[in-house]
């Protein structure tokens, strides 16, 4: 049997090799992800760990918990505290040091804005023990003016040595001379952040910090612990400022990276489980042809005295092979892959140390299991069917692919389709949880697989007639050939249908989510202007609101500031919305009922109504809240809210914030302009002032519309990019399943040809069936996707998706797309048609 | 019909076809010349491996000769290239093979109207009515290959050869696969169309009763025609196929 099994791989060197590339893709995807994620993770940890080397203790206030932008949310400590430090027993040497937002501007006098990472401004660290950064080229800054820059945003920008650098605060502007360039360790730049260090009076002047240190960095005499000199840090320390080893400061950052990394990976791997998924129908699909081609083989063998437990395993052990070779491969690729991406990374500003790709045993196995396990169970069926051959079928020419009976496939359909419906539902409205809507998501796609044998051929009909009438005999038989196999035409086209309707589901969505914003936009913005921040996390200096305030042309100026909270014991950060309660309301309709924003005292909060409906807050309620910085405090609900696109669910007054918070930077600033002004003069005089804060965007109602779509389409369209792999394994699976086609039919096309069919008509013919394939894969994709994004548009009603759209024009692109892919599928399996030997495929041999 | 009984649809000239290489080299056809008159029911004959399916096949323009021509009308096949070679066989050649011989996605009326459709003309509705009149298929034309018996199959066949009236019909065995009630009813179909339509057809058997309907039959041994019988019986041919040792 074994020798059966060798020899059967053999002989479908090309069908497996398409099959296991699909697998290679997919196994590549889980791969390359963990590599990556571990590279990155090795590449930070070292980092961090090189960064805390020479230091032995930090002393810095304690914080409840970090936020996205942990480095400006804990209080400063007063400066004299270094003194106290520096008299106590086994300190070498101590050091303060400040760090905060500053943001470079280039040489046209645009805001360096890195995708994600921070723009630090940091004090130069005098001690070559505790500091971090080693100077490059230059100089380290000793007096005001001059400053320090990292290699890779020096390089970036075109900045040397002597050049003269502005920097934004978020105080006044200034500019300094470059004295000096720096590099992280090894590595040019931190992660990706841009950097300023000043010297320390500087940077606590510029960073907002004067007399006051963010941390003290600490050395310890030969012989004295870390740990015991904490110890005697700590001892003297005044309530609210701790001691903390270098180490545990290191793994702590290296920690919060790895959430984030864990995150980004975790989502990775779900669109890689999207690829294996695809991958494993057309497994199922290819081995299930083999099996009918081969129905002659393996009744001679069931002839010769082989059980059917045996012809079974030979086909399993098929499959094993297979999976194994193509998990081998696709780590391979995967490793290639995560080459690839570290390579982008650089090319995007993010300089990882010099590591090593990080390939753990973990990794491997998982690939391998990962990738033989979805092989053997889309191969299991297939099997079955193959155990089933009677012997007799030896004897017999058929093509005999014998239906399972069409009740039972209805049934089993349908209880997946349903159940998996219900699922989907139980996890979305009913928080069953992500992974009841995973599994939901994957029986309803099993389900309508199941059951699409059964309107496989309606479909093809329907789908084909334009065909059939427009492209006379070629289409004609291009649809019938569609509808021959119902199954096999069903089972190809399924694989597409998984990666399109996941595509429509978030068309569909980013849809709404667009419309229901600009609705929100449309209802509540009275401002004329609104004047944000580049990057969402960052923000830019009070003093711009400073200087609009009172210019005649302009009626209204109103801040936002926004920050993070928990509510204490949780460990998910929600985010709080600081306005100023006496001019909010001209720039903002609020809808506060009851209760209103003017009265806002510092201890109180508002709470969005639907907020409010999902926690059962009612007015009065005393809501604890925990702050980075502040510790945990106890709010009163003033009153409800109704709008939710631009405040979000709980707001402050500018006042409290200022008690809770130690940013300073406003994240928005709404301008409404004085009535009778020329819009064009409001606009003028906005966009002057801004001049002086390149990192500020002025936009009115319709740019602020567009901005917001902007960041939804720039999601939707990574999620589509990493959906697209799934496409193209899909996409694989039409090219074999046509390729098995043109091999059986190889006689057919024979005849063809010999009656005169040229060979542009016979790869015509290819062409149309594999096009209807491929859009019988779109319209059920698009169908199901129509279903998901509908319950997921209701699901986060909530949330703030109140309006369903449906992208139609969108979603007629992807169904032509759908059909291109059937022509690019049908390119090869077409040429091997035209190339049939007319006369091998009209004798009988 | 206006054309003479001298008339020539096709010949060959000298034709040889080699196999392989070398050693390993077969002479399949080894300096074949012949000439098919109009309205005239070949039989090519001979014992297994005698050159008989490649001679029919090089003359259809199936296969290219290794040297030798071949004529169809006045028509060189050798000096056409593949787009013109599969033009001359929709709109000149008919065949018939021994299986394989319908499209099994099309009905009966589809399959005999293939060639008029591959070419995207209309078929000339009084002759296929004709036709399929002849062939006794006028019930069974909604029907799909699967639902045919071999005989009705093989008569599918020969109408889809006739219906576009080809210069030239070849038929390879096409008796081989049918019990002897149905091969009779085919063979006297041929035998018809070329007695009341004037056709030509050219017919590749090793039956000696398929070769008694034909007008002519060519022997042919190791590559070459050894004898050419007239207005042949089924007994004469028996007792030459004897002699040829087969």
């Amino acid at each position: 049997m074994w020798k059966a099994t060798i020899r059967g791989l053999l002989a479908h060197k090309l069908r497996l090799a398409l099959t296991a590339l699909a697998v290679v893709l997919g196994v590549g995807f889980v791969t390359g992800t963990y590599v990556l994620t571990d590279t990155m993770n090795r590449a930070f940890t070292d980092l961090f760990r090189d960064a805390v080397a020479g230091v032995d203790v930090y002393v810095r206030s304690h914080a409840a918990f970090a936020g996205p932008s942990a480095e400006t949310e804990r209080r400063p400590i007063p400066e004299r505290l270094l003194e106290t430090v520096r008299g106590v027993e086994g300190v070498r040497v101590a050091e303060g040091s400040v760090a905060g937002y500053a943001q470079l501007v280039d040489r046209r006098g645009k805001a360096v804005a890195p995708m994600g990472p921070p723009t630090l401004g940091v004090s130069w660290t005098t001690d070559r023990t505790l500091a971090s950064l080693t100077i490059r080229a230059g100089r380290a800054p000793e007096r005001p003016g001059e400053a320090v820059l990292d290699a890779v945003s020096a390089r970036a920008h075109g900045f040397g040595v002597g050049d003269s650098v502005t920097v934004l605060f978020q105080g006044p502007t200034e500019r300094f001379r470059v004295v000096g360039i720096a590099g992280f360790g090894e590595a040019d730049n931190m992660g990706g952040a841009t950097l300023v260090a000043f010297d320390l009076r500087t940077a606590q002047r510029v960073l907002g910090r004067p007399g006051a240190l963010d941390t003290i960095e600490v050395a310890a005499d030969p012989g004295v612990p870390a740990a015991t000199l904490r110890d005697r840090i700590a001892a003297v320390l005044p309530p609210g400022v701790e001691a903390v080893t270098g180490r545990a400061v290191g793994s702590e950052e290296a920690k919060s990276l790895q959430e984030a990394l864990s995150f980004f990976r975790t989502a990775l791997l779900v669109f890689a489980g999207v690829a294996l998924f695809v991958g494993a129908f057309i497994i199922f699909n290819t081995f299930g042809i083999l099996v009918t081609q081969r129905a002659r083989e393996l009744a001679l063998l069931r002839a010769l005295g082989a059980s059917r437990s045996q012809v079974t395993r030979s086909v399993v052990a098929e499959s094993a092979i297979v999976g194994a070779v193509a998990s081998g491969a696709g780590i391979g690729a995967g490793v290639l892959m995560a080459l690839a991406l570290r390579g982008l990374l650089a090319a995007f500003g993010i300089d990882l140390p010099s590591v090593g790709l990080q390939i753990l045993p973990r990794t491997i196995v998982i690939s391998l299991v990962v990738g033989i396990a979805v092989t053997l169970a889309a191969s299991v069926l297939p099997a079955r069917r193959a155990g089933r051959v009677s012997p007799i079928e030896a004897l017999r020419d058929a093509e005999a692919d014998r239906p399972t009976s069409l009740r039972t496939r209805s049934f089993v359909g349908g209880i997946g389709t349903v159940g998996g419906a219900a699922a989907l539902g139980a996890g979305l409205f009913a928080g069953a949880g992500i992974g009841v809507v995973g599994a939901g998501v994957a029986a309803v796609f099993l389900g309508v697989a199941i059951l699409a044998p059964l309107v496989a051929r309606p479909l093809a009909r329907v789908i084909g007639a334009p065909f059939a009438r427009l492209r006379g005999l070629t289409g004609r038989l291009g649809r019938e050939n569609a509808m021959r196999n119902p199954r096999r035409t069903a089972a190809t086209s399924s694989a597409l249908m998984v990666g399109l309707a996941l595509v429509g589901t978030f068309l569909i969505l980013g849809a709404s989510l667009k419309v229901s914003l600009g609705k929100a936009i449309e209802r509540s913005l009275r401002a004329d202007y609104v004047l944000t921040a580049g990057s969402h996390f960052t923000g830019f200096s009070p003093a711009l609101a400073e200087r609009l305030r009172g210019r005649p042309e302009i009626a209204a100026v109103s801040e936002i500031r926004i920050g993070f909270w928990r509510k204490p014991g949780s460990t998910s950060l929600r985010m709080v919305t600081a306005v100023d309660p006496a001019t909010v309301e001209r720039v903002l309709a609020l809808g506060v009922r009851p209760g209103n924003v003017a009265g806002l005292r510092p201890d109180e909060v508002l709470v969005s109504r639907r907020a409010a409906e999902r926690g059962r807050i009612r007015v009065g309620d005393r809501l604890d809240m925990e702050f980075p910085a502040s510790g945990t405090a106890p709010l009163t609900v003033a009153g409800l809210f109704d709008e939710g696109g631009l405040v979000g669910d709980y707001a402050v007054s500018l006042a409290a914030y200022g008690r809770l918070f130690t940013s300073r930077l406003d994240s928005m600033v709404l301008v409404r302009a004085a009535p009778g002004r020329a819009p064009g003069e409001v606009r003028g005089v906005l966009a002057r002032e801004i001049g002086a804060f390149p990192s500020v965007r002025l936009e009115d109602q319709a740019g602020m519309r567009r901005q917001q779509e902007g960041m939804i389409d720039q999601l939707l369209g990574l999620v589509t990019a990493l959906l697209g792999l799934a496409v193209v394994i899909a996409l694989l699976g039409i090219v074999n399943t046509l390729a098995l086609a043109v091999f059986e039919r190889r006689r057919e096309f024979g005849l063809l040809r010999a009656v005169g069919m040229s060979r542009r008509q016979v790869r015509a013919m290819v062409r149309h069936e594999s096009v209807i394939i491929a859009l019988i894969g779109g319209v059920l994709g698009l169908g199901i996707g129509l279903f998901f994004g509908w319950a997921l548009v209701a699901a986060l009603g909530d949330a703030g998706v109140t309006e369903l759209a449906l992208p139609t024009a969108q979603l007629a692109v992807f169904l032509a797309l759908a059909g291109l892919a059937g022509v690019l599928a049908a390119v090869l399996p077409a040429r091997r048609a035209a190339r049939v030997d007319i006369l091998r495929a009209v004798t009988v041999d | 019909m206006n054309t003479t009984e001298e008339k020539i649809v096709a010949r060959t000239e000298d034709l040889v076809k080699v196999y392989g290489e070398g050693s390993a080299s077969v002479r399949a056809l080894d300096g074949v010349s012949l000439a098919l008159g109009a309205a005239e029911l070949t039989a090519i004959m001979g014992p297994s491996g005698s050159g008989k399916s490649t001679l029919l096949h090089c003359m259809a323009g199936l296969d290219r000769a290794t040297s030798g021509r071949v004529y169809v009308g006045d028509v060189d096949l050798g000096s056409l290239d593949e787009k013109r070679l599969t033009r001359l066989r929709r709109d000149k050649v008919g065949f018939v093979f021994q299986a394989y011989n319908l499209v099994p996605t099309l009905t009966a009326a589809e399959n005999i109207a293939l060639p008029m459709d591959i070419a995207g003309r209309n078929p000339d509705r009084a002759w296929m009515d004709g036709v399929i009149e002849a062939v006794g298929l006028r019930d069974r034309l909604r029907h799909r290959p699967a639902e045919l018996s071999g005989g009705e199959q093989q008569r599918v066949a020969a109408a889809r050869a006739l219906v576009s009236r080809p210069e030239i019909t070849f038929a390879d065995e096409p008796t081989g696969n049918l019990d002897s009630r149905s091969g009779a009813e085919l063979l006297g179909f041929m035998r018809r169309s070329v007695g009341e339509y004037g056709q030509t057809i050219a017919m590749v058997t090793h039956d000696p009763t398929a070769a008694g309907y034909a007008d002519r039959v060519i022997f042919l041994s190791d590559g070459r025609i050894v004898d050419e019988m007239r207005a042949p019986t089924a007994e004469r041919v028996l007792d030459r196929m004897k002699s040829l040792g087969s």
